[in-house]
């Protein structure tokens, strides 16, 4: 089997949804920018020998639909030559398109792919603009299959006993670490600075443009506090306890990474960021699809031969404050290794871009950290029932 | 030329001012509402790093004001995109703009020299010609155009709102000494055919009509209840609806009011009226002095004649106030045998001559009360108005009386009245007394359905001016019967139009209204060319007869239930399918059956002041008489080529599955119960039938055919049902509804869906009104839906089960 790594990654701030920086900035625009960024360091490099274009996205319909993945590398690459392929595992499909692009690299099946994914939640409603159960499947009793996400964060709410008190507390020190992490400009190398053009018609009736650029993540917030949060009513349940402040954010954002042969690495003289060790998934009961982790993280760290502890670094999709704190206290996870720089409640989760995002984000921190050859995993709920855990072997 | 209000200007954003601006933005007109300019920044602003040059900051008076009024319920606004027809800004920088308004309303505090100010800065902006007006309540309208020029004062005069504007009925119009005929006559009929209301032109007098009578009845109240040795909730009983007024009557109207308020209007005509032979009636009783001092002003300080006590265990419980000792007890309940004795008598006007010759505490409350009453409004003309109807107008449309005192005084009967009067010592004024020694002895009369008033002038029976553009009901009910049951007339209203009136229990419909509108429906196919659904209640038609449906249920009679439920959906069919065109025209409370029977008319006619909705979930049950059809096929019609039909479907199954219902005739519209093009809203209460007769008139003659039915509605079958089924599970699971409620929907997203389709159907309407029967039916047969029947017949709310 060939090893394949990834040598570039890269990824843009995070804005929120539906009415935030991104709000006029089409995903597919996101996504080719991010790439059109990632090639300009590597201005010699061959665009043609790239075989393939993988974008993970959870919504894809509209603007993001159409198979956006050969849109994206038709704008991204500026060739025609490279295909593109949409790939769909809801709030895994940016890490999926990781995993995928690695194995086919391992088995000879492709030397070079552009992986990661894309979403914009301004653009496109949550479950898409015609969701449409199978009415056999749910009259038979699996309603649940179709339940939305809030209802499942409350449903492991009850069953993990997840206090309201601690979900909010857990909220909170996700704005804290993003916050510290912003000022310690721990993320400013990841970022691919957007450039996004709003066009509109002001109060006069007059045509407008205004010119911006986005380079942080929009949602972190000094403001909050516990007692704020503690204040906020629960929107998915009537006596319950997920609140918008303690569920993650509605998002807009890409992330890319780039997959390559370890011959095509030497050839070109290039440095491996990192090479994904195993990537596992599962599923679970979708009415508390929020516990996935559970099983997805030892069942990746099995295929990798590795314990718990051996692990420097984890991402913890934020998805619920009451999923990730069951998640961590059914794993007994060690706080201090856990998100370190905020969560999705305070940066958001960019649906199909976030397995991505979260990567990207984790190479940058491991390198900031000096944790040289050391492993490092991303690992996320995942819609309808499932889990999934990467496990990196960052350099 | 003819004058136009296309826009107004509002000095002043207080409650009023707020109040009016809203009322007018509810009429479609652009309003420009202007307040003082802040003097100091708040706190938030200081932080904010704001001056007092930024425009929010000059503009935040008015735009709180605004945003407080809009916000307070009940609401004083049709529709929340209404709001956007008015523009904020301040006396500063705004002013200038008031060139373009063709009216200006002054409404700033109660101030002579404020008001002079405001009228001497507007003045240099205003445009010569158009209309200028002060919404004061007491001050005189002479007083306040000295110094103003000439075209001024002939364009100005006092226009008094009552509040809440949007549901206060009144407008008092008080001329000034310049005021021209012209200004009087168009805003007199602007006031009633644009805004609604009951304009009433009044003497520049003080407290003018509404207010002088008003606090009068409010002030001798205040004396009798302790000369009598009365309680406040007895005097409350004896005051509101059994002689139909308001529900709060009187004391606690006044601590809706705030007592400070009243007493404000009071202590100025105490002032201003000297020579007023009532005069020591308008000082202050020792425990109102009491209440002002402890400032228990009413639901404004948290406690006034009533005070709501909150128990450590969270109940909570009303006490009131004992006027002797001035503390709160617990609340005593009043009876009386003589109001016992009215209980069987529906027409309140009826009860008038059973309540005072009551032999109890109550008899005498009564003959003491109106004698005084009858003694202070006879002796007002010509002082406030020179005719009698006016006073009238003004307390129904000001204070909520379902009878002016004259028309309580014609129900008890002229010599009775004056008997009353005498007996408690008051003289008889010598124009009632030639009124007593004429033939006639009745304040009012009806002539071939147009009311008459008797002149004091004249001495003679004459029009009331202005009734043409109505059509009153209660003038024609017998002389134009065409036919009529128990429960419903027909009234022929001319031009070939037959009115179908329900008359039941709360114009709930049951078996003889069903019947009824057959009949009247044979008999106007065969010789009218329309009909008009409108009825005089104080609600449209509260719905089906759902005593009748428990029954039916509990006995099990399913067959008998089914055959009535399928006569409703028969009769409802019948309003569309038939030869003539069907105008339905509601008021206030149209739910239920009253709301699907709209539905199904040709056309709409509904005052603004309509709260329609199918509420079925709330007793236990879908929408039976057509409307869960009804809903369905009107998503369906709104269907476009790749449309993602299932959201518009959702949307309607919402309408239904909340029991929403709207809190205006424009809200209507957003719940697809009225459809615009077709259905439109009259603002005007007292137009509103001769409207729909128009209306009724115009497709007869613009050549009206039965409309054929079809089989092209469009249902979406599993796509549906899955999504819905989807839907109710996640409502209950997050506790928002209970087993029952899914239940209930679950049946509704069967109809809706056309049932268990495989895919896309095109059905009939009688398809899904067998499928609409079929789910009620079998919820009939549920117990928690029995409870749910059973608890609002009894308790009158619904019951969550």
């Amino acid at each position: 089997m060939k090893t394949a790594y990834i040598v570039k990654g890269y990824r843009t701030a995070v804005g929120k949804a539906p009415k935030g920086v991104f709000r006029f900035k089409r995903p597919d625009d996101l996504a080719a920018e991010t790439i059109e960024h990632m090639m300009k360091q590597l201005p010699d490099f061959d665009r043609s020998r790239i075989d393939d274009v993988m974008v993970g996205n959870a919504m894809p319909e509209a603007e993001q639909g159409l198979n956006m993945g050969r849109l994206v590398s038709l704008m991204g690459l500026k060739s025609e030559e490279v295909p593109g392929v949409t790939v769909n595992r809801y709030c895994a499909s940016g890490i999926e398109t990781i995993a995928m692009a690695s194995a086919k690299i391992q088995s000879g099946m492709a030397d070079c792919i552009i992986a990661g994914g894309a979403e914009s939640m301004s653009y496109i409603p949550m479950g898409g603009y015609k969701p449409v159960p199978n009415y056999e499947t749910a009259k038979a009793g699996n309603e649940s299959y179709y339940w939305g996400m809030g209802l499942t964060a409350e449903a492991v709410a009850e069953k993990y006993k997840i206090s309201s008190k601690d979900q909010n507390e857990f909220a909170y020190h996700s704005h804290q670490k993003a916050i510290k992490a912003q000022k310690e400009n721990r993320f400013q190398d990841q970022i691919v600075p957007i450039e996004v053009e709003d066009i509109f018609v002001d109060s006069k009736g007059k045509r407008q443009s205004k010119t911006y650029t986005v380079d942080k993540d929009q949602g972190p917030r000094a403001d909050t506090s516990e007692q704020v949060l503690n204040k906020l009513r629960p929107v998915f349940a009537e006596g319950g306890s997920v609140t918008a402040g303690n569920s993650s954010q509605m998002s807009d954002g890409a992330a890319f990474v780039m997959v390559m042969s370890e011959e095509m690495v030497k050839e070109l003289n290039l440095e491996p960021v990192a090479r994904l060790v195993s990537y596992a998934t599962v599923g679970v009961e979708p009415r508390i699809m929020g516990i996935g982790p559970v099983k997805a993280i030892p069942k990746a760290l099995d295929q990798a031969g590795l314990k718990l502890n051996d692990i420097e670094l984890i991402e913890l999709n934020e998805a619920f404050a009451s999923q990730s704190l069951a998640v961590a206290r059914e794993l007994d996870i060690n706080q201090d290794i856990l998100n370190v720089n905020g969560g999705a409640i305070a940066l958001g989760h960019p649906l199909g871009c976030t397995g991505a995002k979260l990567s990207v984000q984790i190479f940058d921190e491991m390198k900031k950290r000096q944790l040289k050859n050391k492993y490092a995993m991303v690992t996320m709920c995942v819609g309808t029932g499932q889990g999934a855990a990467g496990i990196y072997e960052v350099f | 030329m003819k004058r136009r209000i296309n826009k107004v200007a509002v000095i002043g954003s207080g409650i009023m001012g707020s109040g009016i601006a809203c009322h007018f933005a509810n009429i479609g007109v652009e309003v420009l509402l202007l307040d003082i300019v802040p003097r100091e920044l708040t706190e938030a602003e200081k932080k904010q790093g704001k001056t007092l040059e930024d425009t929010s900051v000059r503009n935040r008076i008015v735009n709180e004001a605004l945003q407080a009024s809009l916000k307070s319920n009940p609401s004083p606004i049709y529709h929340k995109d209404f709001a956007k027809r008015i523009e904020t800004g301040n006396l500063e920088d705004d002013i200038a703009k008031v060139k373009d308004a063709d009216w200006i309303i002054e409404v700033v505090v109660e101030r002579l020299d404020i008001k002079k100010q405001v009228f001497e800065n507007l003045e240099k902006h205003r445009t010569p010609g158009t209309l200028i007006s002060s919404n004061t309540s007491g001050i005189p309208i002479k007083f306040m155009n000295e110094g103003r020029s000439d075209d001024f004062k002939k364009h100005f005069c006092g226009t008094h709102f009552f509040n809440p504007p949007r549901y206060l009925k009144l407008l008092e119009i008080i001329p000034g000494p310049d005021t021209s005929e012209e200004v009087l006559d168009f805003l007199n009929e602007y006031g009633e055919k644009f805004l609604g209301k009951t304009t009433v032109v009044a003497k520049d007098t003080p407290a003018f009509i509404g207010n002088r009578i008003g606090i009068f009845s409010i002030m001798s109240l205040f004396h009798m209840v302790k000369d009598m040795d009365l309680t406040i909730e007895e005097v409350d009983k004896l005051t509101g609806p059994v002689i139909g007024r308001p529900k709060s009557a009187t004391f606690r109207t006044v601590d809706v009011v705030g007592l400070d308020t009243l007493v404000h209007v009071a202590n100025g005509l105490y002032d201003n009226v000297p020579d007023d032979e009532r005069h020591e009636l308008f000082k202050l009783p020792d425990f109102i002095e009491h209440m002002m001092e402890k400032k228990w002003l009413g639901s404004k300080t948290g406690q006034g004649f009533y005070k709501k006590v909150k128990h450590e265990d969270g109940s909570s419980e009303i006490k009131s106030l004992d006027l002797d000792s001035l503390e709160y007890r617990e609340r005593k309940s009043a009876k009386f045998d003589s109001l016992e004795k009215t209980k069987s008598i529906d027409i309140v006007a009826d009860r008038f001559p059973v309540l005072i010759e009551g032999k109890d505490k109550a008899g005498e409350f009564y003959r003491k009360n109106f004698a005084a009453l009858f003694a202070y409004v006879q002796n007002r003309i010509p002082e406030i108005t020179d005719a009698l109807y006016k006073i009238d107008d003004a307390m129904k449309a000001g204070f909520g009386w379902q009878h002016g005192p004259f028309q309580i005084w014609d129900a008890i009967g002229l010599e009775k009245g004056i008997q009353l009067m005498k007996d408690e010592g008051f003289e008889v004024a010598d124009w009632v007394q030639s009124l007593s020694e004429s033939k006639d002895k009745a304040f009012y009369q009806v002539k071939s359905g147009k009311t008459y008033f008797y002149d004091s002038d004249k001495k003679s029976h004459q029009k009331i001016p202005g009734q043409d553009a109505f059509i009153i009901l209660d003038n024609i009910r017998e002389s134009h019967e065409v036919f009529s049951n128990k429960d419903l007339v027909a009234e022929d209203l001319g031009d070939g139009i037959l009115n179908i009136e329900f008359r039941s229990k709360m114009n709930s419909i049951g078996g003889d209204v069903l019947n009824g509108i057959n009949a009247a429906m044979d008999i106007a196919e065969k010789d009218y060319e329309g009909v008009v659904i409108s009825n005089t209640g104080d609600n449209f038609s509260v719905g089906a007869n759902i005593g009748m449906i428990f029954m039916f249920a509990v006995e099990q009679e399913y067959e008998e239930l089914n055959g009535a439920i399928k006569y409703f959906q028969d009769t409802m069919m019948r309003m569309r399918y038939s030869s003539i065109p069907t105008v339905a025209a509601p008021h206030q409370m149209a739910l239920g059956g009253g709301c699907e029977l709209s539905m199904h008319a040709d056309k709409i006619v509904a005052h603004a002041e309509t709260y329609i909705g199918l509420v079925e979930f709330g007793v236990g049950v879908i929408p039976g008489g057509g409307g869960s059809k009804e809903m369905t096929r009107r998503a369906a019609m709104t269907f476009q080529k790749d449309d993602v039909e299932l959201n518009r479907l959702r949307e309607n199954f919402l309408t239904i599955g909340m029991a929403k219902v709207a809190k205006s005739a424009h809200e209507a519209y957003d719940l697809n119960i009225l459809e615009r093009g077709k259905d439109i809203v009259v603002v005007s209460r007292d137009r509103q039938l001769a409207i729909a007769k128009e209306q009724a008139k115009l497709m007869a003659k613009n050549g009206y055919t039965q409309p054929v039915k079809t089989n092209d509605i469009k249902v979406l079958g599993r796509q549906a049902l899955g999504a819905f089924l989807v839907g109710t599970d996640q409502m209950k699971a997050g506790k928002y509804i209970s087993e029952h409620d899914q239940k209930i929907a679950n049946k509704l997203a069967y109809v809706m869906s056309g049932g268990d389709l495989s895919e896309a159907n095109y059905v009939s309407e009688q398809y899904l009104l067998d499928l609409e029967r079929e789910a009620f039916l079998s919820l009939c047969g549920e117990r928690k839906t029995l409870e749910r029947l059973q608890h609002m017949i009894k308790k009158g709310k619904p019951l969550r089960n």
